[in-house]
C-alpha cells in the first residue's frame, strides 16, 4: 500500500513523500508476516532492523519503533525518506509471495516522525572515557561511526569542512526528496550523544593524520566522501556547463540566484543524481529538460521509482546516446550535438564500450548543461595518499574491517566504496566503529 | 434450472419465507426502517422491544456504543448501552399495525418487556390486537436502567416461568422467550420458560462486557459523562459463545423447543452454522448496524446456492445436523492422531509456523534458513495444527493420520 509520490510537491520543493499516518501505519504493519528470519532486516546494510520496528508498530509500541530506528541507524530519518527500499529491505519481503511488499519506507517515516513528535528521550551521552577519535568528514559514514563510538563511550570530534554536518544528504539531495528537518533531527540525535562537530574544519594537509594521532587521538576515521565531480573534456571551459554537485547545491540553497524559466537544460548522466538534477531543473522552471545517458532506459543506474518520476515530470530521455559536440558562442553553450549509441560488448556499461550508430545524429538547443557522471575523492585524500593506499579513481583501499593498514587509521563510506547509498555508508560507519573499538582495546590490552 | 432454493421455514406454526429476521434492536426501531428491511428481503422482524412508558420512562444514555477492534480490523465486536424502545407505546403499536397491513406475508414478532404481570399482559394484548404474528419476551437486556427488568429477570428461573405463563394466558400468539447468556447454564432458564408455556427459545442476547478503556482518562468506554458499565456485547466475536448456547438448547432432551439463533451472524456461512447446530430461525442486528439491511441478499443467495449444490430441498433436512457431533471431551477417540503436512511449493518461508510451534507447541517444525522452507518433524509433531492456523497461506498446511502404534509424542507432551 503505497501512495504515489505527489509531483506537485516536487514543483514546490516540498517533501514528495509523507509519513504514513497512524491509521495507515497500523494497517500496513498488520500486513507484515513477522517472519522468523526477517529477510527485510537482513536486507538492510545499516542494520536498522525493519522487522523489529514493524513488529513494534503492530503491537502499538510506536516509541519503541522510533527508538529501534534511531538507535540502530543514526541517519534513520534520512534513510526513511531516501532509502532505495525496493532494492533492499522491501526486495526481500516475504509478503511479495502473496501481495505487494510491506511499505517499509513509509513505516520508517511514520515511526521516525512519531519519535520526533512525542519527544523520544535523547540518546545517552558518551562518558568519553574510552579514548578519543577523530572523524574526517561529517557525512553519513562519519556520523554513523561517531554515533556507534559514542555509544561505546569514546570522545568524538568530527572535522567537517562545511558549516553543517550531513554531507551528500545535506547539500546534494533535493528538498522534495529529503526534507531538511529529517537530517536536522538525525544531527540533533548525534549531538545528544556528546559528539563534537567542528564546522569549517577541513583536514587536508599532508601531515594532518599523523598530527591528529600525535595530538592525542587514538584513531582516525576518514569519511571525507567524494567531492570532485568528473567532467567531460568537451564541455571544459564553458560558463554554462556545470557539475551536479554545484547545481544541486545551488538549487537547494540559493534558488533565487538561478532563473531557469523557459530555459532548456541538458543533464548528462543516468544515475540517481542525474535524475535529481533533472527533477530539480524541472521544478526550478525549465521548459525542457533532457537526460542524456549512455545507458539505455532499462540500463539506467537510477532507481525505477526515480525514472518513473522523471517520466511523469516530462523529462526527455535521450537514453543510449552521447554528446559529440557543442555549439557555443564566447564560452556560452547554445546547443549540443549527439548521437545514439549501443554497446560493443553487451552488459559492459563504460564509455569505451559505446559504439555510435550512424544516421542517428541529433541536435538540441540548451541554455544549461549539468554533468552528473560521477565524482572522485577530493584533495584531502590526495594529500593523505602518500601513506594511504588508493585505487581506481582515488578511493581509499581498506580491508574487511575498514582498516587502511596504517595503525589507527580507518576509512569508510563513499571515499572507500566509490559512491553508494546513505544506508550503505551508515553500515560501513558502524562496522568501522567496531573495528576501531577492537583496535583500541587490543592495543590497550597489549600494553 | 432452479436458481433459488426454498428457504422457507415453519417456526412455531408460522411460515417465514426465509429464516432471516431483524432482532429486536435499533435496526427494527420503527415502521419505515422495518419496511425497508422487508423490501431488502428479510423474512421477518423482531420489533424493537416495547415497554410501557407509564411504568418506566426510558431515556437512552449517550454515547452508547463502543467497539472491539483487533489490530487493524475494526468492529469485531460491539458493546451497547441501548435500552428498549424510547418511543411512546401508541406510536409503536400503530407502526406494527401498519407493517402487518402493508407486508401481510412477512412475519412480525413483537418483542415485549414488562415490569409487572399487568404490564406483560397489556403489552401482549396490544401486540396481538395490532396484528403481530408472535411474541418474544425480553428476559435478557443486560443494561436496563430499571432495577428488576431485562437479564435480571432472565437469571431468575421463577420470574421467567411466571411471566411466560402470564403472557401465554393473555394471548393466543406463539411465545418465544429470549435468553441471556450472562449465566453459567442456560438450560434451567429455558426449561423454566417451557414450564411457563413458551413455544420457542431465542438465544443469545448480548453478553455483559467491557470492550475498551480510555488509558488517558482511566474511563471504560463508552464514556457516559465520566462513567461506564459492563453492557451488552455482540457481533462476530460473540458467535462462538452463541453457537455453544444454541447447541446446548438443541441437544437438551427435556427442552425440545424450536430455537431462534442470534449472535454474530453476518454471512450465509454464519447463518448455516447456526442452523446446523439447531436453530430454525435466525436473527441479526450487529451485522446490519455495520453493513446495512442489504447483507441479507448475500445470505439468501449463498444459502440457496449451498442447498441447490447439495440437493437440499428444505432447511429442515439440515437443522441440527452438526449438533449431534458434539460430545463430551471424555468421549474423544484419542487413538486417532494426526501430524501436520506443509506443502513445500506453497510455503513462502516466513517461518511463522516455526515460531508458533517452537514457543507455543512441541518444537516440531524445522526451518531451513538457506531454502527458507519449513518442514515438519513427524516424530515430534503432536498434530495440534497450530502451524496451520498461523500460516499466512491459507491452504499451505494440511494434516494426515498417523499410525498411533508408532506415535511416541503423547509421552513428550
Amino acid at each position: 500500500m503505497k501512495k504515489p509520490v505527489d509531483p506537485v510537491k516536487i514543483g514546490q520543493f516540498e517533501s514528495m513523500r509523507q509519513p504514513l499516518d497512524l491509521q495507515a501505519a497500523i494497517k500496513e504493519s498488520n500486513r507484515c508476516l513477522l517472519c522468523f528470519d526477517a529477510p527485510c532486516s537482513t536486507g538492510c546494510p545499516a542494520g536498522t532492523d525493519p522487522a523489529k520496528f514493524i513488529r513494534q508498530i503492530k503491537f502499538y509500541n510506536y516509541k519503541g519503533a522510533a527508538r529501534t530506528i534511531r538507535n540502530n541507524n543514526i541517519l534513520g530519518s534520512v534513510c526513511a525518506h531516501i532509502c532505495p527500499v525496493e532494492k533492499l529491505c522491501e526486495k526481500q519481503c516475504s509478503v511479495k509471495a502473496l501481495e505487494d511488499p510491506i511499505n517499509i519506507g513509509g513505516l520508517q517515516r511514520f515511526a521516525s516522525e512519531y519519535g520526533k513528535t512525542f519527544a523520544l528521550e535523547p540518546l545517552e551521552k558518551s562518558k568519553k572515557n574510552q579514548g578519543k577519535i577523530a572523524i574526517i568528514g561529517g557525512g553519513p559514514a562519519g556520523m554513523s561511526c561517531a554515533s556507534a563510538l559514542a555509544k561505546l563511550d569514546y570522545e568524538i570530534v568530527i572535522f567537517e569542512k562545511e558549516e553543517h554536518a550531513g554531507g551528500v544528504p545535506k547539500w546534494n539531495i533535493p528538498e522534495f526528496r529529503l526534507p531538511g528537518e529529517a537530517l536536522a533531527y538525525d544531527v540533533k540525535n548525534l549531538l545528544d550523544q556528546g559528539v563534537e562537530i567542528r564546522h569549517k574544519s577541513a583536514v587536508e594537509s599532508k601531515d594532518a593524520i599523523t598530527n591528529l594521532l600525535k595530538d592525542g587521538y587514538d584513531a582516525v576515521f576518514i569519511s571525507s566522501g567524494l567531492s570532485v565531480p568528473f567532467k567531460l573534456g568537451l564541455l571544459d571551459g564553458f560558463t554554462n556547463a556545470v557539475d551536479y554537485i554545484a547545481f544541486l547545491r545551488k538549487v537547494k540553497f540559493d534558488r533565487g540566484s538561478i532563473n531557469l524559466n523557459g530555459k532548456n537544460v541538458a543533464i548528462i548522466g543516468g544515475g540517481s543524481v542525474a535524475i535529481d538534477s533533472a527533477l530539480s531543473a524541472n521544478a526550478a522552471g525549465a521548459s525542457k529538460v533532457y537526460l542524456i545517458s549512455l545507458e539505455h532506459l532499462d540500463e539506467l543506474p537510477a532507481d525505477q521509482e526515480e525514472i518513473n518520476l522523471a517520466r511523469l515530470m516530462n523529462i526527455i530521455f535521450k537514453a543510449g546516446s552521447q554528446i559529440t559536440g557543442v555549439n557555443a558562442h564566447e564560452k556560452i553553450i547554445s546547443g549540443l550535438t549527439g548521437i545514439e549509441t549501443d554497446w560493443i560488448e553487451p552488459g559492459k556499461f563504460i564509455p569505451q564500450n559505446a559504439r555510435q550508430i550512424s544516421g542517428t545524429e541529433f541536435k538540441i538547443n540548451v541554455d544549461l548543461v549539468v554533468q552528473a557522471i560521477g565524482t572522485k575523492p577530493g584533495n584531502e585524500v590526495l594529500n593523505f595518499s602518500k601513506a594511504l593506499k588508493t585505487k581506481g579513481k582515488g578511493i581509499v583501499e581498506v580491508d574487511d574491517n575498514f582498516d587502511t593498514g596504517i595503525p589507527g587509521v580507518f576509512a569508510g563510506g563513499d571515499v572507500v566504496n566509490g559512491g553508494a547509498t546513505v544506508v550503505q555508508a551508515v553500515g560501513e560507519g558502524k562496522k568501522a566503529a567496531q573495528s576501531i573499538d577492537n583496535f583500541i582495546k587490543n592495543r590497550r590490552n597489549s600494553l | 434450472m432452479k436458481t433459488r432454493a426454498d428457504l422457507s421455514i415453519n417456526f412455531c406454526g408460522i411460515k417465514f419465507e426465509n429464516p432471516f429476521c431483524l432482532s429486536s434492536s435499533p435496526v427494527s426501531n420503527h415502521a419505515e426502517m422495518c419496511a425497508r428491511a422487508f423490501d431488502a428481503g428479510w423474512g421477518g422482524i423482531v420489533y424493537k422491544t416495547l415497554g410501557l412508558e407509564k411504568s418506566f420512562r426510558v431515556v437512552m444514555p449517550s454515547p452508547r456504543l463502543s467497539v472491539l477492534n483487533y489490530m487493524d480490523k475494526r468492529f469485531v465486536g460491539l458493546q451497547n448501552a441501548e435500552q428498549i424502545t424510547d418511543r411512546p407505546i401508541k406510536d409503536n403499536i400503530r407502526d406494527i399495525a401498519w407493517l402487518k397491513k402493508n407486508y401481510p406475508n412477512k412475519v412480525l414478532i413483537s418483542s415485549i418487556m414488562g415490569y409487572t404481570d399487568e404490564d406483560w399482559i397489556e403489552l401482549a394484548k396490544m401486540s396481538e390486537d395490532a396484528g403481530a404474528d408472535m411474541l418474544e419476551l425480553n428476559f435478557s437486556c443486560p443494561q436496563m436502567a430499571h432495577p428488576s427488568a431485562g437479564h435480571r429477570t432472565g437469571q431468575d428461573f421463577h420470574a421467567v416461568a411466571t411471566f411466560t405463563e402470564v403472557v401465554k394466558k393473555a394471548t393466543k400468539l406463539p411465545v418465544m422467550a429470549k435468553m441471556t447468556p450472562n449465566i453459567t447454564d442456560m438450560l434451567p432458564v429455558a426449561l423454566a420458560a417451557k414450564d411457563g408455556g413458551a413455544d420457542a427459545i431465542s438465544a443469545i442476547n448480548t453478553i455483559k462486557a467491557i470492550t475498551d478503556i480510555d488509558i488517558n482518562s482511566f474511563t471504560p468506554l463508552p464514556n457516559i459523562h465520566g462513567h461506564s458499565s459492563a453492557t451488552g456485547f455482540s457481533g462476530p466475536s460473540v458467535k462462538p459463545v452463541a453457537l455453544r448456547f444454541v447447541s446446548d438448547l438443541y441437544n437438551s432432551k427435556p427442552l425440545q423447543l424450536p430455537i431462534s439463533g442470534v449472535g454474530g451472524i453476518e454471512t450465509w456461512i454464519d447463518a448455516l452454522q447456526f442452523l446446523l447446530l439447531g436453530a430454525t430461525n435466525l436473527q441479526v442486528t450487529t451485522g446490519i448496524l455495520r453493513y446495512g439491511y442489504r447483507i441479507v441478499e448475500d445470505m439468501i443467495e449463498g444459502l440457496s446456492d449451498y442447498m441447490i449444490e447439495r440437493n437440499i430441498k428444505s432447511l429442515d433436512e439440515i437443522i441440527g445436523k452438526a449438533a449431534q457431533k458434539l460430545t463430551d471431551p471424555s468421549n474423544f477417540e484419542t487413538r486417532y492422531q494426526v501430524v501436520s503436512v506443509i506443502d513445500e511449493e506453497k510455503c513462502i518461508g516466513c517461518g511463522q509456523c516455526f515460531i508458533s510451534c517452537h514457543d507455543g507447541a512441541n518444537q516440531a517444525i524445522k526451518f531451513d534458513p538457506a531454502k527458507r522452507k519449513a518442514t515438519v518433524d513427524e516424530e515430534r509433531c503432536v498434530g495440534c495444527l497450530l502451524c496451520k492456523h498461523v500460516c499466512p497461506v491459507w491452504d499451505c498446511v494440511s494434516y494426515k493420520e498417523v499410525d498411533t502404534q508408532l506415535v511416541k509424542h503423547a509421552a513428550i507432551f
